[in-house]
């Protein structure tokens, strides 16, 4: 289970990207291609593991695989 | 006598000693019978020729340095003497999930859980000579292997250590793997050498006669011409120890095939046994066809090497308190890692207020998150991050973490 996390400015409170929490061990993994743990969430959010919004919302399967066609 | 010495020979030829133009005194020693083949007495340098050993023999210098000393940096293995160990520090795991790592840059390949214990020197044998650590492997269950099983100790080397071996081409370099093993069971046991992509391996297979016993073993490969194989930061060379291997994940030992085989056909399996145990250090892959002494390198350059995949710490790491409760650390990597790395809260952090000398223990979990703003959590080479849980903190006041928190975590 994965869960993204908004990153807002402090000084203009706009939202400016999003970081992604592992739910199963609180680990934080970066939007890195070269990570494992990013390779192993797009494969697994693609088949099927709960990936929740900002605001702990579970994105449908449509959603997630419009957001992974959003990220390198 | 001076000029050239010249020997008819029965056959009709003739063999011609001839005398070099030199002040000083040489020597040609003639062989005898288990003797040596020629000693050049004083001082003489070969130039521009190769000397050649055929069969069994062997070609040495007995002093000064050798071809071998002054090659470089050789084994493309880290951590291949097992020494490093982050994660565990010798204590003993038993991998639950896939892709377990044990001892740095090792990692358990399983289809099921909890078959094995690992550990750096279990059992507490006494390491081959030149040693003080192993990887030790015991098996807890009498596990029948299905076809579709795979149980192995694998390392995965970044394709940027292993591009100088032009895989994949036509001018592919031969490799060479050593190691030393101790099993307590004996027969044929099974390796592989994989691609990333998992569409070419090369099954191994070797053998361990004696039980209980430190047997080193060197598998010659010649260098796949075929296939993708990765010289970037991805994972270049899969090299794995087959623990116990289905049959579709097995092929022949001794050739390339586009496949994924993670060990060789037959290959004795390690899981079947309760309570069988299989050691291994020493681990070397280098280039060319010869297997040469272990490369022991200095050990705060194995560790070094290792953080470029995992480290864990933060000690030291500057942060202010943004809340009561919350407070934003960041620091840099004592290496540049691989790729950005995951982040992982090992411990509750300690925060030291240095303006009123003040010691608080923040929660692991609670508020551990990526700061709120400042962007992405992490690069390769530094990051930042927030702990809550805090007591007494104040918007604005310094802090500095005094224990290690946080794990990194680039592998391959």
């Amino acid at each position: 289970m994965y869960r993204l996390i908004n990153v807002i400015d402090q000084y203009t409170h706009q939202i400016t990207g999003q970081n992604l929490e592992r739910l199963t061990d609180n680990a934080f993994i970066p939007f890195d291609p070269a990570n494992t743990d990013y390779q192993t969430f797009k494969r697994e959010v693609s088949e099927g593991v709960e990936l929740q919004d900002p605001d702990g919302n579970v994105m449908t399967q449509e959603e997630v695989d419009a957001f992974l066609r959003t990220i390198p | 006598m001076s000029g050239n010495l010249k020997l008819a020979s029965a056959g009709g030829g003739s063999v011609t000693v001839t005398t070099p133009s030199t002040a000083s005194n040489l020597t040609l020693t003639l062989p005898s019978a288990t003797g040596t083949v020629a000693t050049i007495a004083g001082t003489e340098t070969l130039t521009n020729k190769t000397l050649v050993a055929s069969g069994s023999n062997t070609v040495e210098a007995t002093s000064g340095p050798t071809s071998t000393q002054l090659a470089g940096i050789r084994n493309k293995i880290i951590n291949g003497a097992m020494m490093i160990d982050q994660r565990n520090a010798g204590a003993s795991v038993t991998p639950t999930a896939d892709q377990t790592y044990t001892v740095d840059r090792w990692q358990m390949r399983l289809t099921q859980s909890s078959k094995f214990s690992v550990q750096q020197n279990a059992g507490s044998v006494t390491p081959p000579a030149g040693f003080t650590k192993y990887l030790g492997i015991t098996s807890l269950s009498s596990y029948s292997v299905g076809a579709s099983d795979l149980f192995s100790i694998e390392q995965a080397i970044e394709g940027l250590n292993c591009s100088d071996l032009a895989w994949g081409t036509a001018s592919a370099a031969t490799v060479t793997l050593s190691f030393w093993v101790r099993s307590s069971l004996t027969g044929t046991f099974g390796g592989s050498l994989l691609n990333s992509a998992l569409n070419r391996s090369y099954p191994f297979s070797y053998s361990i006669s004696s039980a209980n016993t430190w047997t080193q073993i060197s598998v010659t490969i010649a260098g796949d011409t075929s296939g993708t194989w990765l010289t970037t930061n991805g994972a270049g060379i899969l090299v794995t120890f087959g623990l116990g291997v289905g049959s579709s994940s097995s092929g022949t030992a001794g050739s390339w095939a586009g496949a994924q085989y993670w060990s060789a056909t037959g290959a004795t399996s390690v899981v079947g046994t309760n309570g069988a145990t299989w050691y291994v250090t020493g681990v070397q892959l280098e280039k060319g066809a010869t297997a040469t002494p272990f490369e022991n390198r200095l050990y705060g350059t194995e560790l070094a090497l290792c953080q470029r995949y995992y480290w864990s710490g933060a000690n030291g790491w500057a942060g202010v308190f943004n809340t009561a409760s919350t407070a934003r650390f960041s620091g840099s990597y004592p290496v540049e890692m691989r790729s950005a790395p995951t982040i992982t809260a090992i411990a509750a952090p300690t925060a030291l207020n240095p303006t009123v000398s003040e010691s608080q223990t923040g929660s692991q979990t609670t508020g551990f998150s990526a700061p709120a703003s400042g962007g992405s959590i992490g690069t390769t080479s530094a990051s930042k991050i927030q702990f809550g849980g805090f007591s007494s903190g104040a918007d604005g006041r310094p802090s500095v973490l005094t224990n290690s928190p946080l794990a990194f975590s680039s592998e391959l």
